[in-house]
């Protein structure tokens, strides 16, 4: 309502969560060489702090704001621009549906209302026992094989209705097939 | 004769992401033969070949790279791997099936223009493509493809992965820098152009993908093949894409001037459509150039084109000019998604306008707020309580937003306006039926519901969502 | 000075500037919200758009452009015609004023904006009165971002100008945008607050009424407000200011563009620390010590009082301090009153409040450790005056030693600024005479307390820390029981008729250089903001 005001001002311990582990600073660290300025290694940093911590949290934004030298606030403006960094926690394995116009045509809807039907949530939201976040994204680059969806790092491709219960009990529904590079962790180690 | 398959050369072969099935068959041969070639040598080749970049804009590649300044220190090379366009694929598939050919164009295009790093900028969601290019490019380190002198060329390339999260306008060329800075990925204002002041102040050259895997071809195989294939001012091969309901969906590649019948109805590509269905519409070259109409409307009289006449577009050829004729933008990505008969077109525009306004990035006045108000009364229309005018106030919106260039920053408003604008024009007829077959009341009573200061005032309170299903949290969900 | 064409008229400008700049210096009321000539141009509001002629890409023949260019972003070159007053400029001025107003509460009646906004004003000149939207609006909320400011997200048109402000000018960046697209907002980190020195000029650089200050906030409708040209005197930079007053008095300071000196910045000091202008402590009348207690006496009586106590004195101690809070004509009428009585008499420069260091803020603006506005000037004075000086220390130290019998002090420090040593030492002077804001140790000491007008209540000219010499307004009047500073040491030194600043310092130019060079910033350009 417009005649309440909210304090930014201030901020709830709580509320700041979890901080980076040095490991992760110097993971961080490692990317500094790559680019003339340390700003620029803002978006490996974000990852890497997703990673590790399972969202970026306000500590964390803070803990790279004084690693890149920069305010916490353009950490803070970087976090909100990009759809794929969180600002609060998220299940163990992120579902992310395509919703664009080729999977939809291809019955992209009808998947998402079947997931939202089984994991018992809606987008943006994670089950009670922390194993599935659900959101949507603009088209996933997958449209072949469509109507596609991503369980973390993996895409599944062509997902069928049928196929959902199978997906959502294989426990490997989110390893990929090729080897993993070890520049980034896998997300959510938690 | 069949055509033979030089960009997807590989696609299909086993191991082919490796550098030992890639060298095998010819790889890094054109890497060898720039390096007895002097930079600008290379440049000039580029030039005449003709080379239009893959990534939308059709700008040639050669013309680009001459308006580095000459008395450049540093340049960067920044490629464009963030394939956002829906329902674009190829740099996927290039990525995925062949990573060193992009390597190796990569290496041809830095050694051509001086670039001493090449940062790849992958999108976010490119997550198992990460990893298959991470490993191939890593490959290519060690084997010294990379690095300090090269091939003992005295050229010193340094490449980067740089990942993207997730943001649509990021693959604009300006945008992608900025996101490379670390800032949020708002396009710039130019001039001054990247090839003058770029990533980290410094000349920047930026290619697409498929743009860099074109080089090693062009080299080793000549300029008089690559100027045998294509039409007029359009040369080279293309990786076009299909999908939607055909059945053949896929990435296909041939040369440039195909038409949008073939790639629905060939058997070389889509192979027709699913079921049998006809076609209501087709995006031809992703969702940015606008809509063609599809073979539910009646075959025009030979060689007649004329967009504001009910016809068949199909005989639309995909190179870089013809779409213009047929009221498009122009080649786009040159990936086409199908629209059957069956499907309604509100829930297409719907579609469409979510998608930009969610990725609008919010800088031009026209752009933030036209994209988003045309979302609105698409959602509108689309719940059954569209009016007439909605459909002339988005056409007027559009005009307003993106057909007269200049009027924002970046190229997005114009990728918004010319799919919405075309939706609305050439099937405006089903628009009205859908409209007129509204209950009569539907329109004030959605109306008071979810604007009631439209009707009286004061304004009502509570805050509404912005994107119904957006990836972003909802308003009221702050940090 | 290149010369361009807007709408068929020839206009000559600065070279190097914008296409908008110039135009806005010409006298055109171009539409724009993202440009301010101070702040890095983004070119993102898209209002002021412009229609150029080009040469045409095959015959050379130059003739309008299909497009539209943003004048903000456009440099002039010589020779360059450009015209606003075209349907295709009108056209797009319309729209984008009408999706400024999409999501917008249409509070207008609550803001603190109204009547200096220039989202109604455009509205008005540009836009359209009606709105077609019909949609949901979307509602942002009202933040606390800092102890000044206040965010009405809602109400804003996203120009950045509060975000390029806190990056480029105070170099902390509080500010931020979150989120993209519709949905973009103004923010600032949760718990790191808008709270670096500068932070009131955001409220002065946001066009609409988004960002509020917490100090001004419903106190007034900016139409009931008159305003005076005025110095601050919060620091020896001199910083140009508007006081906006009315019957009521001073409510709000805000920055008065000033190119040589502070552009269009003023620090949060000379900004909110204005008030003790309103202290009740403030002392309200003139008085005579009769032993234990006081004597209030009339202003008319007081010349003439002085002059007997002062000529009663041995003139070799006697002295005057010239306090840099006193304008230049304040302190040359007191130096020249106190040489009428005492022609041998010590000058002393006043005290010198030093607090911390300089600070300089990434473009170059100062803020001065010397929080006085006038020293320069009364240094000058004191020399043209010749004869007898000293600062104030060695004053303080002679007066210890007994060296004054009769001195004329002026204070009129917004702090307390005499410390008990110096009371002691100053106090074995005889017939002390104090001019003074406030009260301080040295009351009990004191023969004759005069009251000081503030500096809103004066008028005057101040000599800042580059020698500038600028002349201030009075913006109300002196209050009740104080008379104005300037017209009492006018009518002390024995000066005929009313005291006008201005007058004055004509009258003077030919005696001292620096009375002749009065330094007036221009005016902005009318639609410029
Ligand atoms: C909104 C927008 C999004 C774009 N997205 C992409 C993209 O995802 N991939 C790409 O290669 N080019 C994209 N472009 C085009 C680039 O700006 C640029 O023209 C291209 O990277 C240049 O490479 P090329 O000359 O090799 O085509 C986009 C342009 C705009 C305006
Ligand atoms: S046109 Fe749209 S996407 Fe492009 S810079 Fe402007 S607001 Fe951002
Ligand atoms: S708060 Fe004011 S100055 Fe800041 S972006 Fe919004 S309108 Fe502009
Ligand atoms: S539309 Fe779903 S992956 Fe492209
Ligand atoms: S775009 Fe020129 S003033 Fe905003």
């Amino acid at each position: 309502m417009s005649w309440e005001t909210i304090d930014r001002t201030t901020v709830a311990e709580e509320k700041l969560g979890p901080g980076l582990s040095a490991a992760a600073r110097e993971k961080i660290r490692t990317f500094f060489p790559r680019y003339p300025s340390k700003r620029a290694a803002m978006l490996p940093a974000l990852h890497i702090a997703q990673d590790e911590i399972g969202y970026c949290s306000l500590r964390a934004m803070r803990d790279i704001a004084e690693l890149l030298e920069v305010p916490p606030s353009a950490v803070m403006d970087v976090v909100t621009f990009y759809t794929q960094f969180w600002t609060h926690p998220r299940g163990k394995k992120v579902i992310t549906v395509c919703r664009s116009l080729s999977c939809e045509l291809m019955g992209g809807k009808e998947v998402l209302a079947a997931l939202k039907e089984k994991l018992g949530i809606d987008e943006h939201q994670t089950t009670p026992d922390g194993k599935y976040s659900l959101v949507t994204e603009e088209c996933l680059a997958s449209c072949d094989h469509g109507p596609c969806m991503q369980i973390n790092e993996k895409t599944h491709k062509c997902v069928r209705v049928e196929d959902l219960d199978r997906i959502l009990s294989d426990p490997d529904n989110d390893k990929i097939s090729m080897p993993r590079s070890d520049i980034f962790d896998a997300p959510q180690k938690t | 004769m069949p055509y033979e398959r030089v960009l997807m050369q590989n696609v299909g072969v086993p191991n082919s992401t490796s550098l030992q099935v890639y060298k095998a068959a010819g790889g890094y041969q054109g890497l060898v033969k720039a390096f007895g070639m002097k930079p600008g040598e290379v440049v000039d080749l580029v030039r005449q070949s003709n080379l239009r970049g893959r990534g939308g804009a059709g700008f040639p590649a050669g013309v680009k790279w001459g308006f580095l300044p000459i008395d450049r220190e540093i340049t960067y090379l920044c490629v464009n791997a963030d394939e956002s366009e829906p329902p674009t694929f190829c740099n996927r598939i290039t990525i995925e099936h062949d990573p060193h050919m992009l390597l190796e164009g990569i290496l041809i295009a830095g050694y051509a223009t001086g670039s001493t790093v090449a940062y790849i900028y992958m999108r976010g969601e490119f997550m198992e493509q990460f990893h298959v290019l991470q490993k191939a490019l890593d490959e290519a380190y060690q084997a010294g493809y990379f690095g300090k002198n090269i091939l003992g060329s005295g050229y010193d390339l340094e490449c980067y992965i740089h990942r993207g999260a997730g943001a649509y306008v990021c693959g604009e060329e300006t945008g992608l820098i900025e996101s490379l800075e670390g800032k949020r990925g708002q396009p710039r204002i130019k001039p001054p152009f990247p090839a003058i002041e770029g990533a980290f102040h410094k000349p920047t050259v930026v290619n697409n993908v498929e743009t860099l895997a074109c080089l090693p071809h062009i080299l080793t195989r000549g300029l008089d093949w690559w100027l045998s294939l294509g039409t007029e001012a359009s040369k080279g091969p293309k990786m076009y894409c299909i999908s939607g309901p055909v059945n053949r969906p896929g990435c296909y590649e041939a040369p440039l001037g195909i038409t949008v019948r073939e790639l629905i109805y060939g058997d070389d590509f889509g192979g027709g459509m699913r079921d049998g269905k006809k076609v209501k519409g087709v995006f031809p070259g992703g969702l940015s150039v606008g809509v063609l109409r599809g073979d539910i409307f009646p075959k025009p009289p030979d060689g007649q084109v004329d967009p504001a006449k009910g016809y068949d577009e199909l005989d639309c050829i995909l190179d870089f000019d013809d779409p213009r004729h047929y009221g498009l933008l122009g080649l786009g990505t040159a990936a086409a998604v199908v629209i059957p008969e069956d499907v309604d077109i509100r829930d297409v525009l719907l579609n469409v306008t979510r998608f930009y306004s969610h990725e609008s990035c919010g800088q031009c006045t026209q752009c933030r707020e036209g994209t988003n108000w045309i979302y609105r009364i698409a959602r509108r229309i689309q719940s059954g309580a569209g009016r007439s005018y909605d459909l002339d106030l988005i056409a007027e919106l559009t005009e307003n937003m993106g057909m007269m260039p200049g009027l924002s920053i970046c190229g997005l408003p114009d990728g918004a306006v010319y799919p919405i604008r075309t939706l609305v024009q050439k099937f405006r007829a089903e628009f009205e039926r859908h409209i007129a077959a509204q209950t009569p009341d539907a329109v004030a009573k959605t109306i008071k519901a979810i604007n009631p200061a439209a009707y009286e005032l004061p304004i009502q309170e509570g805050r509404a969502l912005a994107h119904v299903g957006g990836s972003m949290q909802e308003i009221g969900d702050r940090l | 000075m290149p010369k361009i064409i807007i709408d068929g008229k020839e206009v000559e400008c600065r070279a190097g500037i914008s296409v908008l700049q110039a135009a806005l210096d010409a006298g055109w009321n171009i539409p724009h919200y993202c440009y301010h000539p101070g702040l890095k141009v983004v070119a993102s509001c898209r209002l002021c758009l412009m229609e150029m002629k080009m040469p045409h890409p095959q015959t050379r023949e130059p003739g309008w452009a299909p497009k539209l260019f943003p004048a903000c972003q456009t440099p002039v070159r010589k020779g360059m015609e450009v015209r606003f007053d075209s349907d295709k400029v009108r056209e797009n001025q319309k729209h984008v004023m009408e999706y400024y107003l999409l999501d917008h509460p249409l509070d207008c009646p609550v803001c603190d904006k109204a009547g200096e906004c220039h989202l109604q004003d455009y509205s008005e000149q540009f836009g359209n009165a009606t709105s077609r939207m019909v949609e949901d609006k979307h509602k942002n909320p009202k933040k606390d971002i800092g102890s000044h400011t206040l965010m009405y997200s809602d109400r804003c048109v996203l120009c950045t100008r509060c975000i390029r402000f806190c990056d480029e000018i105070a170099g902390t960046g509080e500010l931020r945008k979150v989120n993209r697209g519709s949905r973009n907002e103004i923010d600032i980190f949760p718990g790191e607050p808008l709270e670096n020195e500068l932070q009131g000029n955001v409220v002065d650089l946001c066009p609409v009424g988004s960002l509020i200050s917490k100090d001004f906030q419903y106190k007034q409708r900016v139409w009931m407000l008159n305003t005076a040209r005025s110095v601050s005197p919060a620091d020896s930079r001199g910083s140009t200011i508007w006081i906006d007053y009315n019957k009521q008095g001073v409510h709000r300071i805000r920055s008065r563009y000033n190119p040589q000196v502070n552009e269009w910045w003023i620090s949060d000091e000379a900004r909110f620390g204005w008030k003790y202008i309103n202290s009740d402590k403030r002392l309200n009348t003139a008085r005579i010590r009769r032993g234990v207690s006081w004597e209030a006496v009339g202003w008319e009586e007081l010349p003439g009082i002085l002059r007997d106590r002062f000529a009663s004195a041995d003139e070799n101690a006697t002295a005057a301090v010239l306090s840099p809070m006193m304008s230049c004509e304040e302190a040359w009428l007191l130096a020249k009153f106190i040489r009428q009585v005492a022609p041998r008499a010590t000058l002393v420069r006043g005290y010198v409040p030093i607090e911390g260091e300089d600070k300089t803020f990434p473009k170059g603006f100062v803020i001065k450790a010397e929080k006085c506005p006038n020293r320069g000037g009364v240094e000058q004075i004191i020399a043209h005056f010749g004869g007898n000086s000293m600062d104030f220390d060695e004053f303080v130290k002679a007066a210890g030693a007994g060296r004054f019998k009769a001195a004329y002090v002026v204070g009129g420090y917004p702090k307390e600024w005499i410390t008990e040593a110096h009371a002691r030492a100053i106090s074995k002077i005889e017939i002390l005479v104090a001019h003074d804001l406030f009260p301080s140790l040295l009351d009990q000491h004191v023969a004759v307390q005069i009251p000081t007008a503030s500096f809103a209540e004066r008028e005057g000219s101040f000599v800042n820390c580059d020698g500038l010499l600028q002349p201030f307004e009075r913006a109300i009047s002196p209050l009740e029981g104080v008379k104005a500073d300037g017209q009492f040491f006018h009518e002390l030194a024995g000066e005929p008729g009313l005291f006008r600043a201005e007058k004055f310092r004509v009258s003077v130019a030919g005696e001292l250089e620096m009375f002749a060079k009065v330094h007036v910033p221009p005016d902005e350009p009318k639609y410029a903001h």
